[in-house]
Order: C-alpha cells, then sequence, then structure tokens
C-alpha cells in the first residue's frame, strides 16, 4: 500500500504527539504553565475547557503494559479500557493533568472515574451526568447541568468563562470539526490521499495539544493532502465503526491486508467527533447541550437512535464508496455489544459485507485479525466471488 | 395462538398446580400457607395478562422502577417481559434455548434472556413500553433490540431518562419524567389517568412497605424465622413485580408476612434449626441463589442467606396530599429505592451504605458478593467493598457469576468455593 502522506513533516509531527498519554505538545504547553484537562469522552464539551484557557485533552492508555494494578479496583466483568486505563492512572502515566471531566459514558467508565477520584486521587474532578434519552427536555436539563459543571470549574480554578470567550472558543472547535471533515473526505477519494490509520492518527492529535495551533496545523495538512498522490493500492474499500477505538495499531493490521478505511463512524477519534456544529446565537450552553444530544451522530448510549444509527453507517458507506463494514467491539461492553448484534441484523437485510473484529483495549491480536481481514478481504473482492 | 398467550397459561398452570399441591399436605406450617398466599397473588397476575391477551385489552410493558402505580390508577394491564421470563425460565428450556441464540455472552443473562424470549414469541405484543434506562448500560439496548423483532417495529415507547444523583432536584427531574409517561399512556392506550384512585393505590402501597419492613425487623433477629432469601423473593416479587398496585390481598399478605415472621421470632423459631451463619447476600436474589444453593447451605452448614438487596426496605412513604408530592414520593422511589436502581444508578455511597446497614442491622457474619456479570457498575465497586468489609472487620467472599443463568458459574463449582471460604474462616459443616 502507498504511504499516502507519511512523508510530510507536519503529519509526522501530529503521529508524533500519539505514541505516549503525555506529549511533546503537552510537554511544552506545560513549561507556559498550561493546565491540562482530560476529557472522557464527547460528551464532555471541550469548548468549555478551550473557553477557560486551558487544554481539553482526551486522555488514552496508549502504551500500557497491562492492567495488573486495576486488580484490585475491578472484577473480570470490566472491559480491558478501563483496566488499563487504571493501571496507567495509578502508575502516574497521568499525572500532568490538572483534572479530569468526565461523563456517565457506559457503566465502566463512571466506575473508572470514581476509583481514579477516590483510590488515586485527582487535582479537580467532575462527573457530568449525561441524559440517556434525547429530547428537548433532556436537552434543557443537560444545558442546566453544564451551567452548574461551569460554575464548579470557575471556582476551583478561580476563572471566569464569558461569553465571548466561549463563543470564541466554539467558533474554533466548529472550525476545526470543519477541517477534520475535510480531511475525512480526502480519504474517501476514489484514490485516497491518507490512510485510515494516518487520519486517526491526525485525529488524536488533536485532542492532545492546543486546538489554534492544532487548527493551524491541519490547514496546512490539508492543503498538503490535496497535492499528494493518491493511494491505489488498497484491494477493498472499507468502513470502521464502533465505540471509543484508539489504537492506531489495530486500522495498521487492518490496511496492512489491503482493506483501505476510506471512512469510518467511531467515537472521540472518528466521524462522530466532527460531524456536526454548534451555533454561537443566543444561550450557548443550551447550543452545547443541543449540540452532544440532537445533532451529532447517536450513539448506542442515547436511547432511541438505533434507526439513525444503523443508517448513518450506510450512508458513511455509501459516501465513501465502501465495499464492507467493519465492526470493532472491545468485548464486556454492553453498549456495543448489542449494538453489534443489531447491526448485524440490519448489515443482513441491507446486504451490506459486515465483518465483526474483537479487539482488547490494548491490541495484541496482529495475526488473528489479519487472519480475519484477509479473509474478509477475499470476500469483497473478484478473487472472493 | 397469540404471542405471548402459551406462556402465560403455563405460568397459571405452574402456580395452580403449586398451590394444589401445597393445599395437599395434612398440616402445612405457616411458611407453606404463607407460600400458597404467595402462589395466589401470581395466580392472579397471570389471570389478568391472560384475559388481556385474550380480549385485546391494552397491555403495558413495564419496568419496576417507572412507578408501576401508574399503569394501575389509569386501570392498565402491565407486565414485565424481563419478570415474565425469570419466574418461568425453571419450568421451559428457556436458557438453553438462550444458549443456542447470538445474544451477547458478556452481558447480563437477565437481558439475553429478555430479547431471546422477545425474538422467540414467548411474550406477549404489549400495546406500548414504558422502559427504563437504568439500572444498566444494556437496558436501553434491551429496549432497541426488542424494537428489531417482527411485530414489534412500531409499538409505542417511552423510556424514561435516570439522573446520576439523589437529590431533591434529582427526583423532581424523574417526577417530571414521570408526568411524561403518563402523557404518553393518554395518548397511545386511551385510558385516563385517575388521581383519586393513585392516591388511594399509594396510601395502599405505603401499608403494604410498611409490613414489608416490619417482616424485615423480625429477619434481623436470631435465629433468621424464615429461609434463605425467602421474604426476600416474596417481597421482590409481590410488591414490584406481579402485584397490581393498591391490592388490597397484596398488603394482606405482606402483613401475615411479618405476623409469621413475629411469631416465629417470639417463639425463637429460625427457619434453620442449629443457625450457625448468617450471610448477607449482596445483590439481587437473582434466579437460582435461593433454590440453588439456600437450602445447601443450610443443611450443611446451618448458614443462612438473611436477606439481599432485593429485600432490603429503604421507602419513604409516599406523600399522597396532592399530584405533585405523589409524583416526587414515587420518583424518589423508582430511583433511588427499588433494588438494583438503587444500588447501581449513581455512585458507590448508596451500596456501601446498604452493605453496611444491612451488615449490622441483620448481624450478618459474612457477605457474599456475586460479582454478577450484568453489573459492570459493581465491578467497579469491589475496591470499596473489600474496603468497608476490612473496616467492619466483615469476611467477605467475592466471585463472579450470572446470577440469571446457573451454567456461567455451576452450582457446584460455586459450592466448592464457599466450602473453601467458610474453612478459611474456620467454620465447618454440621455433619
Amino acid at each position: 500500500m502507498s504511504r499516502g502522506i507519511e512523508d510530510s513533516k507536519i503529519y509526522q509531527y501530529l503521529a508524533s504527539l500519539t505514541h505516549d498519554p503525555e506529549s511533546s505538545a503537552i510537554v511544552e504547553y506545560k513549561t507556559t504553565g498550561g493546565k491540562v484537562i482530560g476529557c472522557l469522552y464527547n460528551q464532555v464539551p471541550d469548548e468549555l475547557i478551550t473557553a477557560a484557557g486551558m487544554l481539553a485533552y482526551r486522555p488514552r492508555a496508549v502504551g500500557s503494559q497491562g492492567d495488573e494494578l486495576a486488580e484490585v479496583r475491578f472484577t473480570q466483568v470490566n472491559c480491558s479500557l478501563v483496566r488499563n486505563f487504571y493501571d496507567s492512572a495509578k502508575r502516574g502515566r497521568f499525572d500532568f493533568m490538572d483534572g479530569l471531566v468526565v461523563a456517565n459514558s457506559c457503566d465502566h467508565v463512571r466506575k473508572l472515574y470514581e476509583n481514579w477520584k477516590d483510590a488515586i486521587g485527582l487535582p479537580y474532578g467532575y462527573l457530568i451526568c449525561f441524559p440517556k434519552r434525547n429530547g428537548d427536555a433532556q436537552v434543557d436539563e443537560l444545558a442546566k447541568r453544564l451551567k452548574v459543571f461551569k460554575r464548579d470549574f470557575e471556582n476551583h480554578f478561580s476563572v471566569e468563562i464569558d461569553d465571548a470567550s466561549l463563543r470564541a472558543a466554539i467558533e474554533l472547535h466548529n472550525k476545526i470539526r470543519l477541517q477534520q471533515q475535510e480531511l475525512s473526505e480526502l480519504r474517501a477519494l476514489p484514490e485516497p490521499k491518507l490512510t485510515g490509520s494516518q487520519f486517526m492518527n491526525v485525529m488524536i492529535a488533536g485532542t492532545c495539544m492546543q486546538r489554534d495551533k492544532y487548527s493551524e496545523l491541519l490547514s496546512d495538512l490539508i492543503e498538503e493532502c490535496k497535492e499528494a498522490p493518491g493511494i491505489s493500492s488498497g484491494r477493498a474499500r472499507v468502513i470502521i465503526y464502533g465505540g471509543e477505538i484508539d489504537e492506531v495499531g489495530l486500522l495498521e493490521a487492518i490496511e496492512s491486508q489491503g482493506a483501505l478505511i476510506v471512512g469510518d463512524s467511531l467515537g472521540s477519534f472518528g466521524t462522530r467527533a466532527f460531524d456536526y456544529q454548534v451555533s454561537t446565537e443566543g444561550d450557548l450552553l443550551h447550543n452545547l447541550a443541543k449540540a452532544l444530544l440532537q445533532d451529532r451522530q447517536g450513539e448506542p448510549r442515547i436511547y432511541g437512535t438505533r434507526e439513525g444509527r444503523s443508517e448513518r453507517v450506510k450512508q458513511i458507506m455509501e459516501d465513501c464508496k465502501a465495499q464492507g463494514v467493519i465492526q470493532v467491539h472491545i468485548p464486556i461492553c454492553d453498549l456495543w455489544s448489542y449494538e453489534r448484534m443489531m447491526f448485524d441484523v440490519f448489515a443482513d437485510n441491507n446486504s451490506l459485507p459486515c465483518l465483526d473484529l474483537d479487539t482488547e483495549y490494548v491490541f495484541a491480536a496482529a495475526g488473528q485479525t489479519k487472519t480475519r481481514v484477509q479473509a474478509f478481504v477475499e470476500t469483497l473482492t473478484e478473487g472472493g466471488r | 395462538m397469540k404471542p405471548g398467550l402459551e406462556r402465560f397459561q403455563a405460568y397459571r398452570n405452574v402456580f395452580a398446580s403449586g398451590i394444589d399441591q401445597l393445599s395437599q399436605i395434612p398440616d402445612p406450617d405457616d411458611l407453606a400457607l404463607l407460600q400458597i398466599d404467595f402462589f395466589k397473588l401470581a395466580l392472579k397476575h397471570a389471570d389478568r395478562m391472560i384475559d388481556a391477551i385474550e380480549n385485546d385489552k391494552p397491555i403495558v410493558s413495564e419496568w419496576y422502577g417507572n412507578a408501576c402505580e401508574i399503569y394501575a390508577a389509569m386501570g392498565l394491564t402491565h407486565f414485565c417481559p424481563v419478570d415474565l421470563i425469570i419466574a418461568t425460565q425453571p419450568f421451559f428450556d428457556t436458557l438453553d434455548r438462550m444458549h443456542e441464540g447470538n445474544t451477547p455472552a458478556d452481558s447480563c443473562g437477565l437481558i439475553q434472556l429478555a430479547v431471546d424470549g422477545v425474538r422467540r414469541g414467548i411474550v406477549p405484543v404489549p400495546t406500548v413500553i414504558c422502559g427504563m434506562l437504568e439500572p444498566c448500560d444494556a437496558q436501553s439496548l434491551m429496549h432497541e433490540a426488542w424494537e428489531t423483532v417482527p411485530g414489534w417495529e412500531n409499538i409505542p415507547s417511552i423510556a424514561l431518562d435516570p439522573p446520576y444523583g439523589s437529590t431533591d432536584e434529582d427526583f423532581q427531574y424523574f417526577a417530571d419524567e414521570l408526568k411524561r409517561e403518563i402523557a404518553f399512556l393518554e395518548e397511545h392506550t386511551g385510558a385516563k389517568m385517575d388521581y383519586g384512585e393513585l392516591k388511594r393505590i399509594c396510601d395502599e402501597m405505603n401499608r403494604l412497605y410498611a409490613a414489608w419492613d416490619d417482616c424485615n425487623h423480625a429477619l434481623m433477629q436470631k435465629p433468621c424465622p424464615m429461609h434463605s432469601l425467602q421474604a426476600a423473593e416474596f417481597g421482590w416479587s409481590a410488591a414490584l413485580h406481579i402485584n397490581w398496585p393498591g391490592d388490597t390481598e397484596a398488603t394482606a399478605f405482606f402483613e401475615k408476612m411479618a405476623e409469621v415472621a413475629a411469631n416465629r421470632v417470639e417463639k425463637g423459631i429460625g427457619a434453620v434449626p442449629d443457625e450457625r451463619i448468617r450471610i448477607l447476600w449482596a445483590d439481587l436474589n437473582g434466579s437460582w441463589a435461593q433454590g440453588a444453593i439456600g437450602p445447601w447451605l443450610e443443611e450443611t452448614y446451618g448458614a443462612v442467606i438473611v436477606n439481599s438487596f432485593a429485600g432490603r426496605t429503604p421507602y419513604t412513604p409516599v406523600d399522597t396530599s396532592c399530584v405533585d408530592s405523589m409524583l416526587f414520593g414515587l420518583a424518589r422511589r423508582g430511583i433511588n429505592e427499588v433494588p438494583m436502581i438503587r444500588q447501581a444508578r449513581g455512585d458507590v455511597g448508596l451500596f456501601l451504605d446498604d452493605v453496611r446497614a444491612m451488615s449490622n442491622d441483620y448481624q450478618i457474619d459474612c457477605v457474599f458478593f456475586p460479582g454478577h456479570k450484568g453489573h459492570k457498575d459493581q465491578g467497579g465497586n469491589i475496591g470499596y467493598l473489600r474496603e468497608l468489609c476490612r473496616d467492619m472487620e466483615m469476611p467477605l467472599f467475592s466471585f463472579t457469576s450470572d446470577i440469571f443463568d446457573p451454567f456461567y458459574l455451576p452450582v457446584d463449582q460455586l459450592q466448592h468455593k464457599i466450602a473453601e471460604f467458610f474453612a478459611a474462616q474456620g467454620w465447618k459443616p454440621l455433619k
């Protein structure tokens, strides 16, 4: 497979930020007195953190060597994501963070937060109760809860998040979302300008550096991408569908078998992070609540979005001219286990070729994954018919 | 035959024959008589459902945290599909069939059973679905999975959004959700809310919960007057699942249960003749613990599982002075007092409070934590629970199971683990 934007200096820099929890950009930012606030996951409005003049950071337990230290706080019914997160936190790999803001995005993550706060300790911690339905009443309620969170955050850090700074932050994040959308479209071209794994690297980088600098780099990267030679060596075009998948190695393993990832429906590091805009008119907290609950692609976490979720994946496949979809799932996740079961039915009914892949948070089954993807690619291509 | 009718008829037959068998005992003791009364309540529930299915009456698919008092006040026949399957699965091949299906094996057996049961047509097709999005992540997906089943695609449904906290503001938010539920039911069933009837029902339920609490005070005494998990099972089922809220016969059942327990305490009669070990089961009873290990514990060790979260009675009387106070009280009960939702919804606080209080109140010797595979939240409570038990100097037996699927941890293996745990405490078998 050709190299996409691998030779781009900008890309190389952005990719270099994704190898450790504490990137060089964070180290540099901290030396200037900057504060880093971990945000798990997309339900937390990063805009509020940016408006406070801080860095909204999406923690990843990248490079985790195990989950032994989680054994005392979690059981075998807890997923490998939270276990590796806890282990990394306990080892001090997130000690550079000045706080952690979490939404109760799933049962595992809310318990990760609780244990992190109580058994390890956090300089600042806050849990935003995120509704499980997306009606207008829930938008109003979430707006109220964001207001309470904002007040708590301001008090703790002795900062003021006024409307002007929040509006500016929303505008910046809106701009980044549009840029990410544009970059995403470049990976969906008949001859994509970048691979799916490269795209994920760029997405991850956007969560571990200052957003204004990221936006500038992204702007230049998009221009470079447009000039880059297209990738013509993929054997099949696929999209991936799943939750908070942040393992670039998994995507590389998939693509190494000729399955070019031309689109996705993923959480913080995929299209669900940028497929919406937040209005800057009127009540800004209400706008954020509406965007997070009603304007983004649905997730299994939000009841009543099943049909929309499936149709959206189908639409992404059509837009990207993908031949198949790979569902990626971290075991012991109720949300995505049932989503996979239901989407399999949808895929059957709509004749969408679909491969279901299980992976632990720390990707270690490269051989098995490659074999399964290789077989899937065969079914998608002429040779497999 | 209409979907679900066969299962409810079988359900009815199981309880009818149970009544017959117990009635033939020449000299039934007080607990056997109580069992008969419980079966009669179950029978009534089955009859109501059979009548509604056969005569095409509106049926509400409910969830016990959604204030079933509301359905009763509107005259709507209601049932919990999950409970139907759990209650009847010992008599059918439901579990085997579930294992043949493709429901996610890493999720709760109860959710798996509910999804599989609806797919296989053993559940009545409801007129409307009032779903609940707690206590676990899988709840929401269970409801969505039902929507993919032929015949269930277009059933009007509402799912109530639970808050995370336990403040009056949180309860008020959920009370507003209950108002939306009432409006939804009026729109889709044609039934009207009768607030006068709701007041009567809430008053009656206040009496029922008070009687259940009286029974629990008897269980706190040594020796425990009832068998392992018996009162918890009666209470959980009769108050929250098979009951038509406001039914005076249900209240009478609870008053009888309290009276039986109190009489036994007065006479010093324990369910176990030589009670040695008192156990708290820190979760719901589930579907197999009472029958599969309760008698074995009692006979082998003189150990009795005195109570569980299912049997805890933290119920605040609902203030029936006005509509708003009733809905507020029902909201508090629905998200903060009924079992499982109470312990699983918010932070670890209520879970620990319950273990601490129940350990003290019931004179507990050790805590069993079944580590249910559906309770991912409780998996994340284990560190807190260990610390608490260490502070209380309370032996803790923690294992992993599916409390709704005995195949996950076979009973003989569990018994072996229990024996090892007891041996480590110096507790020996009676013989």
